[in-house]
């Protein structure tokens, strides 16, 4: 190269924009916003929020079932799980709002399980009783419900459609009201069923190698509002 | 290292693949372990939750793992998706393949139960005509289902009958309750022998591949291992025809790598091994591979309630657990049905299952309370004949998320097994009531194939090369440096949950393979 190209080279590099030069640079350190570098200042002992769960504080929207289904499911979960004791029953537990929502989002045979068997327990009463289920008296409710019931162990459930469809609701609606915030809240007394507590897995993925929980020297994460009966943690200043 | 050649590759972390490295590293072998999935960390990935804190109240998440049954909202992210690796089978036919990746594999996740298969199933088609004998009996597996049992410290009693051979105990002295005697002496006039369980207590809670045997291996530095390594197929020297090492891919990032090693060892799980060796068209010169899936029926069952135990006066009553061996065409030929069933027997003192009651509401929670404390339960696992017909093959048409084809499952249970299980409930019920227990409800219904998790066969070992995959020592008839430790090379399956056996045979088979190298015979 002669040596005019080459200073007009080097006076070209200088004129280029920024931009370009980071293009030609290979592997650049990334620019970094003022006035702070945006991916510091976070670490272990950032306090994390507290939130609560939603269905704790909002209504869930009725979005699978019809309402007169979501009316029949209601007295059926009423009938089937009322308040016992100090325990609440399924209206209370939501239960009917949340099977709406678990039901819905199901593989369609089990909805369909639901809508026909909903559908065929309110005709059922309007036939017998010239009343929808939702407005039938327990006694009522008895009559039509008890030749269903079956005794049956789990993966078993009834195979004849109705006996299928009560038996099925039963055990989701009480599994549904005993595994409840409202329930869960309430101290169990004696034989009373308590809210199922387990080992709960997160989606398991890979870490970076040597940061594993038990290999990692950062604390673990404070709260900011502790849980009552835990000690408010000390933040030096 | 990037070019090395391992001494042996093994591809599987659960208690198969984790026995074989123990038994090669400490041999001095160098290994390269593979595993299709993460690793676990419990401090990391799991919390103690109520099932109130969790968004679908601790149910099965909707439309996930729909051939999971042991799934809930806890357990979900432990479970292989089965939309990430599909399966495909006649939809009259439903199989629940249950498998779980994790580094340790099915290991981290299993009921314990640690029994010996006796002559009874090492020689049954010797006493039944159905079938193959396996090529090894209980006397060529004695000495390592004792070191097994030892490395898992099982408890038990010695008080097995030959169809369910003692072996290295520590001891269970304590007392049957009362309910337990009752019912041992119902089942007498059953000839049915009632057992202390036998149970892996293993180390610190935990009976797994992970902790009881790789790191024992890791110890050793002779043991590397990879996680997310999903293998696409195993490799062949062009010169010799002879398995090199595998092709795999990165789980997460998709990349395609290769290792190489001098011995191929399959532990995968029995179906993915088999899989992965359709897929990579090897060892199969006798077509039988595929074939003789077995497994055991598991669902069917007695619940009862003791009824002097009910009211809270449960104490000194119940409590305790047992098994019940094989008792059928033991002593005498029962005319429905070959070889036979097991029962789980447990004794409650905690709450009956709401199920039990045909009544909701006030009148339902007043039977909860009566009966609280008083559930007897009985659970039949029975033996499925290994047939021909009932099968896996490679699914052409459908591949996994890694582009790998997926397996084709066929197979169905037969009068054999339902009569079995009919039989196992008529009696349990019969035992229950002349105990004077009341019969609660009763299931002879199987779960779908494979629910037990307890899947045999389809590398079936035997003497025969055309009518075998394996030797004896879990070795391919067809490729001496290609073996197969996991439950694929069983010949019958038995009634017994087959985690013993497998590290047994798994612990053998490695001997015979360090012994073999060392001769340079491999």
């Amino acid at each position: 190269m002669l040596r005019r190209d080459f200073v007009r080279a080097v006076i070209s590099a200088g004129l280029a924009p920024k931009p370009l030069l980071a293009q030609e640079a290979g592997n650049p350190a990334p620019s970094l916003p003022a006035p702070v570098p945006w991916t510091l200042g976070l670490n272990p002992k950032t306090p994390l929020p507290v939130t609560e769960a939603a269905d704790v504080v909002a209504e869930t929207e009725v979005r699978f079932f019809t309402q007169l289904q979501i009316s029949t499911l209601n007295r059926l979960a009423d009938l089937l799980v009322p308040p016992i004791g100090g325990k609440p029953g399924a209206l209370q537990a939501q239960t009917p709002l949340f099977l709406d929502f678990l039901i819905g989002n199901s593989p369609e045979p089990r909805r369909k399980l639901y809508t026909l068997g909903l559908d065929w327990l309110d005709s059922e009463s309007r036939k017998k009783y010239s009343t929808p289920f939702s407005a039938i008296d327990d006694a009522s409710a008895g009559a039509l419900l008890k030749p269903w019931l079956r005794t049956w162990m789990s993966d078993h459930p009834p195979t004849e459609p109705h006996a299928g469809f009560i038996n099925i609701a039963h055990n989701d609606i009480r599994n549904a009201t005993v595994n409840s915030r409202a329930w869960s809240d309430v101290p169990t007394v004696g034989a009373e069923e308590s809210t199922a507590i387990g080992l709960y897995w997160s989606p398991i993925e890979p870490e970076p190698a040597g940061l594993s929980a038990e290999r990692s020297p950062v604390p673990a994460h404070v709260r900011a509002a502790p849980k009552s009966g835990e000690s408010f943690p000390i933040y030096p200043r | 290292m990037k070019n090395e050649i391992f001494d042996v590759l093994i591809i599987g972390s659960g208690h198969s693949g984790g026995m074989a490295a123990k038994i090669l590293t400490e041999k001095g072998i160098r290994c390269l372990m593979l595993n299709a999935g993460p690793v676990a960390d419990v401090s990391r990935d799991a919390e103690r939750k109520p099932a109130s804190e969790l968004p679908y109240r601790g149910f099965k998440p909707p439309g996930r793992l729909q051939h999971v049954f042991q799934c809930n909202e806890f357990n979900a992210n432990v479970w292989v998706d089965e939309q990430e690796v599909p399966y495909t089978f006649e939809p009259a036919h439903p199989y629940n393949w249950v498998r779980v990746r994790l580094f340790g594999g099915r290991s981290l996740f299993w009921s314990r139960q640690s029994f010996r298969l006796s002559d009874y199933e090492f020689k049954a088609r010797s006493r039944d005509g159905f079938g193959e004998d396996w090529p090894i009996s209980h006397a060529d597996l004695a000495p390592y289902y004792s070191r097994v049992e030892e490395i898992f410290q099982v408890t038990g009693a010695l008080d097995g009958p030959p169809q369910m051979p003692d072996g290295n105990f520590i001891l269970d002295n304590a007392p049957w309750s009362a309910s337990m005697q009752r019912f041992i002496s119902a089942a007498k006039p059953w000839n049915m022998p009632v057992c202390k369980q036998r149970r892996a207590s293993g180390r610190d809670g935990l009976a797994s591949s992970v902790n009881l045997l790789l790191p024992d291996a890791e110890k050793t530095g002779n043991l590397t291992s990879i996680a997310d390594a999903v293998v696409r197929e195993i490799t062949v020297d062009k010169n010799t025809g002879r398995p090199n090492g595998c092709h795999f891919v990165d789980r997460i990032t998709r990349r395609e790598m290769a290792v190489k090693a001098r011995v191929v060892v399959l532990a995968a799980g029995t179906l993915e091994s088999t899989r992965l060796l359709l897929n990579s068209k090897l060892a199969n010169s006798s077509g039988v591979m595929g074939h003789y899936l077995m497994d055991q029926i598991y669902g069917a069952g007695v619940v009862c309630s003791v009824p002097e135990a009910r009211g809270g006066k449960s104490k000194g009553i119940m409590g305790g657990g047992a098994i019940v061996p094989r008792f059928r065409n033991i002593t005498a030929n029962h005319d429905k049905f070959l070889r036979g069933y097991a029962f789980n027997v447990s004794s409650s003192t905690g709450a009956v299952d709401p199920r039990n009651f045909a009544a909701y509401g006030a009148e339902l929670q007043r039977n909860l309370d009566e009966y609280h404390g008083s559930g007897f339960h009985m659970t039949v696992m029975g033996e499925v004949l290994g047939r021909y017909e009932n099968h896996v093959r490679i699914d052409s048409n459908k591949v996994d998320a890694w582009g790998i084809p997926v397996l084709h499952v066929e197979t169905k249970y037969t009068e054999n097994e339902f009569n079995m299980a009919k039989d196992a409930v008529e009696v349990g019920s019969a035992v229950a009531e002349a105990a004077g227990f009341e019969v609660l409800s009763k299931n002879p219904e199987p779960n779908p194939p494979g629910y037990s998790i307890h899947e045999v066969g389809t590398c079936r070992m035997g003497d025969d090369p055309k009518r075998s995959v394996l030797n004896k020592w879990c070795q391919s008839h067809d490729h001496k440096n290609l073996f197969v430790v996991d439950g694929a090379c069983f010949a019958s399956a038995g009634w017994q949950n087959p985690t013993m056996t497998i590290s047994a045979i798994s612990m053998r088979a490695a001997e015979y393979l360090a012994r073999e190298m060392n001769r340079q015979n491999l």
